[in-house]
Protein backbone atom coordinates (compact mmCIF):
# COMPACT_ATOMS: atom_id res chain seq x y z
CA UNK A 1 0.00 0.00 0.00
CA UNK A 2 2.74 2.57 0.92
CA UNK A 3 4.80 1.45 -2.15
CA UNK A 4 2.81 2.29 -5.13
CA UNK A 5 3.30 4.91 -7.26
CA UNK A 6 0.04 5.69 -8.37
CA UNK A 7 -2.05 6.85 -5.49
CA UNK A 8 -5.27 4.93 -7.03
CA UNK A 9 -3.68 1.36 -6.64
CA UNK A 10 -2.72 2.70 -2.84
CA UNK A 11 -6.06 3.56 -2.42
CA UNK A 12 -7.80 0.64 -3.83
CA UNK A 13 -5.44 -1.54 -1.27
CA UNK A 14 -6.16 0.39 1.82
CA UNK A 15 -10.01 -0.71 0.94
CA UNK A 16 -8.68 -4.65 1.36
CA UNK A 17 -6.83 -3.82 4.36
CA UNK A 18 -9.56 -2.08 6.16
CA UNK A 19 -12.29 -4.83 5.24
CA UNK A 20 -9.84 -7.24 6.60
CA UNK A 21 -9.36 -5.19 9.80
CA UNK A 22 -13.06 -5.00 10.18
CA UNK A 23 -13.57 -8.76 9.65
CA UNK A 24 -11.05 -8.70 12.48
CA UNK A 25 -13.27 -6.67 14.83
CA UNK A 26 -16.17 -9.05 14.26
CA UNK A 27 -13.89 -12.05 15.38
CA UNK A 28 -13.14 -9.60 18.31
CA UNK A 29 -17.14 -9.29 19.07
CA UNK A 30 -17.38 -5.63 18.42
CA UNK A 31 -20.13 -6.30 15.77
CA UNK A 32 -20.99 -2.18 16.14
CA UNK A 33 -17.40 -1.42 15.05
CA UNK A 34 -17.80 -3.54 12.32
CA UNK A 35 -20.34 -1.93 10.74
CA UNK A 36 -19.07 1.50 11.55
CA UNK A 37 -15.74 0.15 9.67
CA UNK A 38 -17.43 -0.65 6.75
CA UNK A 39 -20.10 2.14 6.33
CA UNK A 40 -17.48 4.72 7.58
CA UNK A 41 -13.89 3.99 6.42
CA UNK A 42 -14.83 1.97 3.54
CA UNK A 43 -17.95 3.31 2.29
CA UNK A 44 -17.22 7.03 3.32
CA UNK A 45 -13.70 7.84 4.05
CA UNK A 46 -12.50 5.64 0.91
CA UNK A 47 -14.81 6.31 -1.28
CA UNK A 48 -14.53 10.22 -1.04
CA UNK A 49 -10.47 9.40 -1.23
CA UNK A 50 -10.98 8.09 -4.84
CA UNK A 51 -13.63 10.76 -5.54
CA UNK A 52 -11.10 13.38 -5.31
CA UNK A 53 -8.01 11.19 -7.01
CA UNK A 54 -10.81 10.72 -10.24
CA UNK A 55 -11.80 14.43 -9.83
CA UNK A 56 -8.54 15.76 -9.83
CA UNK A 57 -6.90 14.18 -12.77
CA UNK A 58 -4.08 13.00 -11.83
CA UNK A 59 -1.33 12.78 -14.82
CA UNK A 60 2.25 11.50 -14.79
CA UNK A 61 3.49 14.31 -14.24
CA UNK A 62 1.64 15.57 -11.60
CA UNK A 63 2.66 12.95 -9.43
CA UNK A 64 5.54 14.09 -7.68
CA UNK A 65 9.67 12.86 -8.36
CA UNK A 66 10.70 10.67 -5.78
CA UNK A 67 14.12 9.16 -7.12
CA UNK A 68 14.89 7.35 -3.55
CA UNK A 69 12.01 5.87 -2.86
CA UNK A 70 13.26 2.14 -2.43
CA UNK A 71 16.30 2.86 -0.66
CA UNK A 72 13.70 5.44 1.67
CA UNK A 73 11.37 2.97 2.50
CA UNK A 74 14.28 0.26 3.41
CA UNK A 75 16.15 2.17 5.42
CA UNK A 76 13.32 3.62 7.64
CA UNK A 77 11.62 0.12 7.71
CA UNK A 78 15.28 -0.56 9.23
CA UNK A 79 15.15 2.52 12.07
CA UNK A 80 11.57 0.90 13.00
CA UNK A 81 11.52 -2.58 12.99
CA UNK A 82 14.06 -2.57 16.34
CA UNK A 83 11.04 -0.45 18.37
CA UNK A 84 8.28 -3.13 16.82
CA UNK A 85 10.40 -5.95 17.38
CA UNK A 86 11.08 -4.75 21.16
CA UNK A 87 6.94 -4.05 21.32
CA UNK A 88 6.38 -7.43 19.81
CA UNK A 89 8.82 -9.03 22.37
CA UNK A 90 6.72 -7.23 25.38
CA UNK A 91 3.73 -8.40 24.16
CA UNK A 92 4.74 -11.71 24.32
CA UNK A 93 5.22 -12.07 27.57
CA UNK A 94 2.04 -11.27 28.59
CA UNK A 95 -0.44 -14.20 29.17
CA UNK A 96 -3.48 -13.51 27.52
CA UNK A 97 -6.48 -15.49 27.43
CA UNK A 98 -7.46 -17.66 23.89
CA UNK A 99 -10.14 -15.95 22.20
CA UNK A 100 -13.48 -16.53 23.41
CA UNK A 101 -16.54 -16.65 21.58
CA UNK A 102 -19.72 -15.95 23.62
CA UNK A 103 -21.89 -13.51 23.36
CA UNK A 104 -19.61 -10.31 24.12
CA UNK A 105 -20.51 -6.90 22.71
CA UNK A 106 -23.54 -6.58 21.46
CA UNK A 107 -24.70 -3.07 20.07
CA UNK A 108 -27.20 -2.61 22.70
CA UNK A 109 -24.52 -2.61 25.45
CA UNK A 110 -22.43 -0.76 23.43
CA UNK A 111 -25.33 2.06 22.72
CA UNK A 112 -25.86 2.13 26.91
CA UNK A 113 -22.44 2.76 28.05
CA UNK A 114 -22.13 4.96 25.08
CA UNK A 115 -24.89 6.98 26.20
CA UNK A 116 -23.96 6.62 30.13
CA UNK A 117 -20.21 6.70 30.78
CA UNK A 118 -19.59 8.48 27.39
CA UNK A 119 -22.59 11.25 26.96
CA UNK A 120 -20.16 14.42 27.43
CA UNK A 121 -17.34 13.06 24.95
CA UNK A 122 -20.35 12.50 22.06
CA UNK A 123 -21.32 15.77 22.67
CA UNK A 124 -17.87 17.22 22.24
CA UNK A 125 -17.62 14.66 19.16
CA UNK A 126 -20.70 16.55 16.94
CA UNK A 127 -19.00 20.01 17.70
CA UNK A 128 -15.79 18.76 16.48
CA UNK A 129 -17.67 17.74 13.34
CA UNK A 130 -19.40 21.09 12.81
CA UNK A 131 -16.17 22.33 13.10
CA UNK A 132 -14.76 20.38 10.76
CA UNK A 133 -17.73 21.42 8.42
CA UNK A 134 -17.29 25.53 8.81
CA UNK A 135 -13.49 25.02 8.37
CA UNK A 136 -13.97 22.83 4.96
CA UNK A 137 -16.39 25.56 3.42
CA UNK A 138 -14.24 27.80 4.78
CA UNK A 139 -11.40 26.62 2.82
CA UNK A 140 -13.29 25.96 -0.40
CA UNK A 141 -14.68 29.57 -0.81
CA UNK A 142 -11.05 31.37 -0.10
CA UNK A 143 -10.22 29.35 -3.06
CA UNK A 144 -13.14 30.28 -5.24
CA UNK A 145 -12.45 33.94 -4.27
CA UNK A 146 -8.59 34.44 -5.72
CA UNK A 147 -10.00 32.78 -8.95
CA UNK B 1 -4.60 -21.54 18.53
CA UNK B 2 -5.27 -17.52 17.49
CA UNK B 3 -5.00 -15.10 21.16
CA UNK B 4 -5.37 -11.92 22.05
CA UNK B 5 -1.64 -11.15 22.22
CA UNK B 6 -1.76 -11.82 18.01
CA UNK B 7 -4.08 -8.93 17.39
CA UNK B 8 -1.54 -6.58 19.45
CA UNK B 9 0.82 -8.01 17.16
CA UNK B 10 -1.04 -7.07 13.88
CA UNK B 11 -1.83 -3.79 15.61
CA UNK B 12 2.00 -3.23 16.41
CA UNK B 13 3.11 -4.21 12.52
CA UNK B 14 0.45 -2.00 11.03
CA UNK B 15 1.38 1.09 12.87
CA UNK B 16 4.85 0.77 11.97
CA UNK B 17 3.67 0.25 8.48
CA UNK B 18 1.96 3.62 8.74
CA UNK B 19 5.21 5.39 10.51
CA UNK B 20 7.28 3.82 7.41
CA UNK B 21 4.88 5.29 4.89
CA UNK B 22 4.32 8.64 6.58
CA UNK B 23 8.28 9.31 6.55
CA UNK B 24 9.49 7.66 3.52
CA UNK B 25 7.06 9.06 0.71
CA UNK B 26 5.91 12.40 -0.48
CA UNK B 27 2.62 11.65 -2.50
CA UNK B 28 0.50 13.53 -0.32
CA UNK B 29 -2.16 11.10 -0.59
CA UNK B 30 -0.05 7.69 0.17
CA UNK B 31 0.73 10.29 3.66
CA UNK B 32 -2.96 10.77 4.56
CA UNK B 33 -3.68 6.80 3.57
CA UNK B 34 -0.56 5.86 6.43
CA UNK B 35 -1.94 8.19 9.03
CA UNK B 36 -5.59 6.20 8.52
CA UNK B 37 -3.43 3.34 8.84
CA UNK B 38 -2.05 4.26 11.80
CA UNK B 39 -5.35 5.15 13.60
CA UNK B 40 -7.04 1.92 12.61
CA UNK B 41 -3.80 -0.05 14.20
CA UNK B 42 -4.53 1.91 17.13
CA UNK B 43 -8.20 0.97 16.65
CA UNK B 44 -7.52 -2.73 16.43
CA UNK B 45 -5.56 -2.82 19.67
CA UNK B 46 -8.42 -0.76 21.37
CA UNK B 47 -10.98 -3.30 20.38
CA UNK B 48 -8.35 -6.38 21.33
CA UNK B 49 -7.68 -4.87 24.93
CA UNK B 50 -11.74 -4.35 24.99
CA UNK B 51 -12.15 -7.97 24.24
CA UNK B 52 -9.58 -9.16 26.40
CA UNK B 53 -10.83 -6.65 29.79
CA UNK B 54 -14.01 -7.86 28.80
CA UNK B 55 -15.12 -3.66 29.02
CA UNK B 56 -16.96 -1.91 26.24
CA UNK B 57 -15.22 1.41 27.15
CA UNK B 58 -12.11 0.78 24.58
CA UNK B 59 -14.72 -0.16 21.67
CA UNK B 60 -16.64 3.30 22.45
CA UNK B 61 -13.50 5.04 22.53
CA UNK B 62 -12.54 3.21 19.32
CA UNK B 63 -15.85 4.39 17.98
CA UNK B 64 -14.72 8.09 19.10
CA UNK B 65 -11.71 7.55 17.02
CA UNK B 66 -13.36 6.76 13.58
CA UNK B 67 -15.51 9.72 14.11
CA UNK B 68 -12.22 11.84 14.87
CA UNK B 69 -10.82 10.02 11.64
CA UNK B 70 -14.08 11.33 9.26
CA UNK B 71 -13.82 15.02 10.63
CA UNK B 72 -10.15 14.50 9.54
CA UNK B 73 -10.68 13.11 6.44
CA UNK B 74 -12.72 16.04 5.44
CA UNK B 75 -10.23 18.39 5.78
CA UNK B 76 -7.38 16.50 4.18
CA UNK B 77 -9.14 16.62 1.18
CA UNK B 78 -10.17 20.27 0.94
CA UNK B 79 -6.70 20.94 1.23
CA UNK B 80 -5.13 18.60 -0.77
CA UNK B 81 -8.13 20.01 -3.43
CA UNK B 82 -6.83 23.24 -2.75
CA UNK B 83 -3.17 21.93 -2.78
CA UNK B 84 -3.82 20.55 -6.19
CA UNK B 85 -5.08 24.27 -7.70
CA UNK B 86 -2.05 25.70 -6.56
CA UNK B 87 0.28 23.72 -7.23
CA UNK B 88 -0.17 21.23 -10.26
CA UNK B 89 1.29 18.59 -8.47
CA UNK B 90 0.81 16.01 -5.07
CA UNK B 91 4.50 16.82 -3.91
CA UNK B 92 4.23 17.26 -0.23
CA UNK B 93 7.02 19.67 -0.29
CA UNK B 94 5.36 22.01 -1.39
CA UNK B 95 4.18 23.45 1.95
CA UNK B 96 8.17 24.33 1.99
CA UNK B 97 6.86 27.67 0.93
CA UNK B 98 6.57 28.89 4.69
CA UNK B 99 10.13 27.94 5.32
CA UNK B 100 12.03 30.99 6.34
CA UNK B 101 14.15 32.67 3.75
CA UNK B 102 18.08 33.48 3.72
CA UNK B 103 19.06 37.22 3.85
CA UNK B 104 21.10 38.07 0.71
CA UNK B 105 23.45 40.85 1.79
Amino acid sequence: MIYFKQPISSALSFIVTLLSIAGLFALLGGSFLFLVQIIIYAGAVVTLILFIIMFLNIKEENLPHEPYKAKWVLLMSLLVSPFALMLISTVNTINFAPLHLQNFGSIKAVGMTLFNQWIFPFEMISILLLIALIGVVILAKKEEGHD
Amino acid sequence: MIDVGSFFILGILLFSIGIVGMISRRNIFVMYMSVELMLNAINLILVALSHHYEDLNAQVMAIMIIAIAAAEASIFLALFVMLFKNARSLDANFFELLKQEKHHD
